[in-house]
């Protein structure tokens, strides 16, 4: 598990150019423990730019952020980008001990394992060029999980795949994130999926400042069929509408 | 009933097996390749019979034959392949290690950056001259103007290459905090393979104007050598002959060696596997 800290954290990008662009204004929140935390908001509005940042492969321009394992010492991240990011000369098996941190059977079997949880144990000599799209993002998926993570950082990981696959990989996401002693900044632009996995989700409004911290409060595991799901499903998503509604007055399309 | 489709496209299917067997054979790339050569060929057999003083490919081919019947071919030919081999070889390797510094590092980008200019605008026949001039007869003029003729063009591809590895792939292996040596190894050299090889092609192909005139020059045996001799005492037929031997050699290095070599590396592009 991870401790994470966000404060005033501003992002523009270009500084100091005639394009310069602010893309997250004062975000500040806190994360820590075994919580699953969801960021929705528009297209655009800075939720992969966020997580680029609390990766540290994109760097901010002010305010706090800082990030620890909660045994003290550096976290370890997994993080599934929103494009696949395999290596294309190596095959998927080898994209999968690319970052492991030690080479052993230990943790090949735990690249198997992982590997066979998104349906792809057939595929693991396989170049990511042989497969499509969804199967490439679930290598990226099964990648993620494989090193064990103190913090999972996933940007829409499951937006390119069918409903059923989503459905499977949504229910193995929640099993392995309750046994497994994990912190989950998870990004999505689906309130309904926000709403079934998360502890908190994080409202982020175009412009990048944060709309509202919405506390989800219900028992696990959750099912979508279960009437108190789909009942706050509704609320969160009327609220949505009501920042679209709000924010689009405030920033009137140019 | 049928139905009439407009625009309909033909599938592969039937677009091989409309097309007749020796019209396929004709517009192939090895019917291209053949056409060449054959153009080539008998343009020489033109030019050969028109100027008296270009020897025609059967004079070449006949004294190469007496070259061989002297016992002058394996002893001449092994010293220059020899020098070629170390001075291309050489080149590879210091084009990789500074090409990957300059592609990494704008600091050495940079330091290096006008001499390697400097480096290709400089003609192996200079280069030829001076080696000779510092080492004298010998291996080591033939060997070293290889190496500079060379190592610039593998040096910019190089760092060409480095400098167009992915972000994104870099982005993850830092988030992963993936080893340097493994990143190495299994992001930026595959990343840079098709620029090492294009720099390897480029390194051998300059390369032997490099050991040519610098055997040319020097006087310690080899093909350059050989072909002086021949060209001092007015007999075309012998010059162009070794010529022909070394281009020759050259290009099936190229078609038999670098080319496979190349295709090899880049397996992971073929769609089947
Ligand atoms: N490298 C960059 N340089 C300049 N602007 C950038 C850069 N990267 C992102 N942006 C801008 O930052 C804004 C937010 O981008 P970001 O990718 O974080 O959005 P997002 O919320 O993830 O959207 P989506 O849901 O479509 O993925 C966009 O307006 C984009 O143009
Ligand atoms: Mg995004």
């Amino acid at each position: 598990m991870a401790v994470l800290t966000v404060r005033d954290l501003s992002k523009t990008f270009n500084v100091g150019t005639p394009r310069a662009s602010r893309v997250l204004d004062n975000i500040s929140f806190e994360v820590q423990g075994q919580t699953f935390v969801s960021i929705v908001g528009p297209s655009g509005c800075g939720k992969s730019t966020l997580l680029n940042i609390i990766s540290g492969v994109e760097e901010h321009t002010s305010g706090d952020i800082s990030l620890k394992s909660d045994q003290g010492g550096d976290a370890r991240m997994g993080y599934v980008f929103q494009d696949p990011r395999l290596l294309p000369w190596r095959s998927v098996m080898k994209n999968m001990m690319y970052v492991q941190d030690e080479l052993n059977e230990e943790t090949t079997a735990r690249a198997r394992r992982y590997l066979d949880m998104v349906g792809l144990a057939k595929n693991a000599d396989f170049f990511p060029g042989q497969l499509s799209g969804g199967m490439q993002q679930r290598v990226g998926i099964a990648r993620a999980f494989a090193v064990e993570p103190d913090l999972l950082l996933m940007d829409e990981p499951f937006s390119h795949l069918d409903a059923i696959t989503a459905r499977g990989l949504r229910a193995q996401l929640q099993d392995i994130w309750a046994q497994s002693k994990k912190t989950v900044v998870f990004v999505t632009h689906d309130v309904v999926e926000a709403v079934e996995l998360s502890d908190r989700i994080i409202v982020l409004q175009p412009g990048g400042r944060i709309y509202e911290d919405i506390t989800i409060d219900l028992p696990r595991p959750r099912r979508q069929s279960d009437p108190t799901v789909a009942t706050l499903q509704a609320e969160v998503l009327a609220r949505l509408e009501k920042m679209k509604a709000a924010t689009q007055v405030a920033a009137p399309v140019a | 009933m049928s139905t009439v489709i407009e625009n309909r496209r033909r599938s592969t299917t039937e677009i091989a097996e409309s097309t007749p067997e020796w019209k396929r054979r004709l517009t192939s790339d090895t019917a291209a390749r053949l056409t060449a050569g054959i153009s080539f060929f008998l343009f020489w057999l033109v030019v050969a019979a028109v100027f008296t003083r270009v020897p025609g490919p059967v004079e070449v081919v006949q004294r190469l034959g007496d070259e061989f019947a002297r016992g002058e071919v394996f002893g001449n030919f092994g010293v220059t392949l020899y020098r070629f081999g170390v001075g291309v070889a050489l080149a590879t390797v210091f084009g990789i290690v500074i090409g990957v510094m300059m592609g990494l590092s704008k600091l050495s980008r940079a330091f290096f950056e006008s001499p390697v200019l400097v480096g290709l605008s400089i003609p192996a026949i200079i280069w030829s001259f001076l080696t000779v001039m510092w080492f004298g007869f010998g291996d080591t003029s033939p060997i070293v103007t290889t190496f500079l003729t060379a190592v610039p063009f593998v040096i910019i591809n190089v760092a060409q290459g480095v400098r167009g590895v992915s972000r994104d792939l870099r982005d993850m292996s830092s988030t992963y905090q993936v080893p340097l040596l493994r990143r190495m190894r299994d992001l930026v050299l595959p990343a840079v393979t098709g620029y090492v090889a294009a720099g390897i092609r480029f390194a051998v192909i300059i390369g032997w104007n490099g050991v040519l005139l610098a055997e040319w020059f020097g006087g310690s045996g080899g093909v350059g050598y050989r072909a002086r001799f021949w060209y001092d005492a007015n007999r075309y037929g012998g010059f162009a002959a070794w010529v022909v031997l070394f281009v020759g050699f050259i290009v099936i290095l190229d078609r038999l060696v670098l080319d496979r070599a190349i295709s090899r590396a880049f397996r992971w592009r073929d769609n089947s596997a």
